[in-house]
């Protein structure tokens, strides 16, 4: 009978609700709020299964735009922030959102175009001199022209060539997406594209790009931890678990492992962890 | 709240899991409070209710990326409902599906009790029956209506990707179903983890559409 069946499936239905495993969530959980260019590159995919395991803290980890996270910090919608745009941070701290930065790990910015550099910035100096080469020769560059930390070392790098970094001009490609998203786009448009070096490793053999720009200390790119000042919130916030979250990546052995990590897929290590002695050392916003 | 260890099943066989653990509680959702409104709606005379038929019908066509944003604006921390703590966990993308789904099923129940013959509300009351009684009966009535709905509305949250990513955050291990996981993979170029679950979605679309029609059909045979 028609009645019969009908309860029967919402029978299934409800039988898929309470079998299906809907999460491993923990007891205990923060949200960091990250860049997609420490997810994409699975470095917390390494680190993080070790602190839920010893901690018991699960760990929902949004990977935004640097713009987006500062944001999400400064309305308290996360709990721990990971980026990369210290000028931007520094503000947050100077407005008294953010309790605590501590740069902990660098690499650096590549400049990354097709193989055959049309543009020929491979012998230019200062990346300031390739992005004006680029920009003369209207070849086409992709810009994340997402508010991320990448996005604002663009207009940085932009700002230092003498260029406005947001005039329409040819050949400038927005994409307004991650890292990932925007390699592939480049990759397949045959254009030049600034990438944090560990996302370009992770998607080199997939894009077809090549790395292009010389090292220049214009190109460092140093990773904060900021950890928020709970009393400006409305809301508390689960700042017990950032600081255990804070303590962990900061640990000794975190550090060692963060130092080696990529070593094994690519033959070489993605970030250079920053000792407390490093730290002071800031790089040009 | 239910769970189970995720090691002990494969990524793909938990983001299924998972993926039909929130379409199908939105599903059950969104017919628990659409079809009494819909009932309601359609079978009663009232002054606003020209108003409340045309947002039902507005409502069938809203973006679920608006939903999503609303969404994400309210469950957010620093928002309304903030101190529910559900934005980026599989509940919000829960209400997120209920709230797409429920215009389509409102909308639909309200058409099928339309359609009914003018007459048979008439009939059925001359019976002398009870209240309760004749709702169950016009239930059963409207059945190929509803059945209708459930179609459309769960076609509608099981491809949804926009708002649930909103709400949800992608989150591997809690908030990442396919159609997210389907959008993250094709962003990285992992095509083929992207086709394998493109696969499984068709899959189970195909699986639950066919078995609603069935039984939509075979209801129909018995009149």
């Amino acid at each position: 009978m028609f009645r019969i069946r009908t309860v029967l499936l919402v029978a299934a239905l409800w039988a898929l609700a309470i079998g299906a495993p809907p999460s491993a969530d923990a007891e205990r959980s923060l949200i960091l709020a990250t860049t997609t260019s420490v997810r994409d590159s699975g470095l917390l995919d390494a680190l993080l299964p070790r602190f839920t395991e010893t901690s018991g803290i699960g760990v929902r980890v949004i990977a935004v735009g640097t713009g987006a996270a500062l944001r999400m910090g400064r309305e308290g919608n996360a709990d721990l922030l990971l980026t990369h745009a210290p000028s931007a941070e520094r503000a947050l701290v100077d407005e008294g959102v953010v309790a605590r930065r501590t740069p902990f790990m660098q690499n650096f910015f590549v400049i990354a175009g097709p193989e055959t550099d049309p543009a020929g910035i491979a012998r230019m100096g200062s990346p300031a001199e390739a992005i004006a080469g680029i920009v003369e020769k209207r070849t086409c560059w992709v810009s994340r022209a997402d508010d991320s930390g990448t996005h604002k070392r663009e207009k940085a790098l932009f700002r230092d060539a003498g260029l406005a970094p947001n005039l329409e001009r040819d050949g400038l490609i927005r994409t307004g997406s991650g890292m990932g998203l925007s390699l592939q786009i480049a990759g397949q448009r045959r254009c030049y594209i600034l990438s944090d070096i560990g996302t370009f490793l992770a998607f080199q053999e997939r894009v077809h790009l090549v790395p292009l720009s010389q090292p220049s200390p214009s190109l460092r790119n140093v990773y904060s931890l900021l950890q928020l000042d709970e009393s400006r919130f409305a809301r508390p916030l689960h700042r017990e678990e950032a600081e255990a979250l804070e303590a962990y990546l900061l640990s000794p052995s975190t550090l060692e492992e963060i130092g080696a990590f990529g070593r094994d897929r690519f033959g070489r290590a993605l970030f250079t962890p920053l000792t407390p002695a490093d730290a002071p050392m800031q790089p040009k916003p | 709240m239910p769970s189970m260890d995720d090691t002990m099943l494969s990524p793909l066989l938990t983001i299924t899991l998972r993926t039909l653990w929130i379409c199908g509680s939105a599903l059950i959702l969104a017919l628990l409070v659409g079809v009494p409104i819909g009932i309601a709606l359609g079978s009663r005379q009232f002054v606003s209710r020209g108003l409340l038929v045309s947002s039902v019908n507005a409502g069938m066509g809203a973006p679920p990326v608006v939903v999503g944003l609303i969404g994400s604006i309210l469950l957010a921390r620093s928002g309304p409902l903030g101190e529910l703590e559900l934005i980026y966990t599989p509940y919000a993308m829960i209400l997120t599906s209920t709230a797409i789904a429920l215009p389509l099923v409102i909308g639909l129940t309200l058409a099928a009790v339309g359609s009914l013959d003018a007459e048979w509300d008439l009939q059925v009351r001359t019976l002398g029956i009870g209240r309760r009684w004749r709702i169950w009966l016009l239930v059963r009535e409207i059945r190929m209506g509803l059945l209708a709905a459930i179609i459309a509305a769960m076609g509608g949250i099981l491809s949804e990707v926009g708002a649930v990513r909103m709400v949800g955050g992608n989150i591997e291990g809690e908030t990442r179903v396919l159609t997210t996981a389907i959008m993250m993979h094709t962003s990285m170029g992992e095509y083929e983890e992207a086709l394998g679950q493109a696969a499984v979605l068709v899959g189970n679309m195909l699986v639950l559409a066919g078995l609603l029609t069935w039984i939509q059909q075979s209801g129909r045979s018995r009149g």
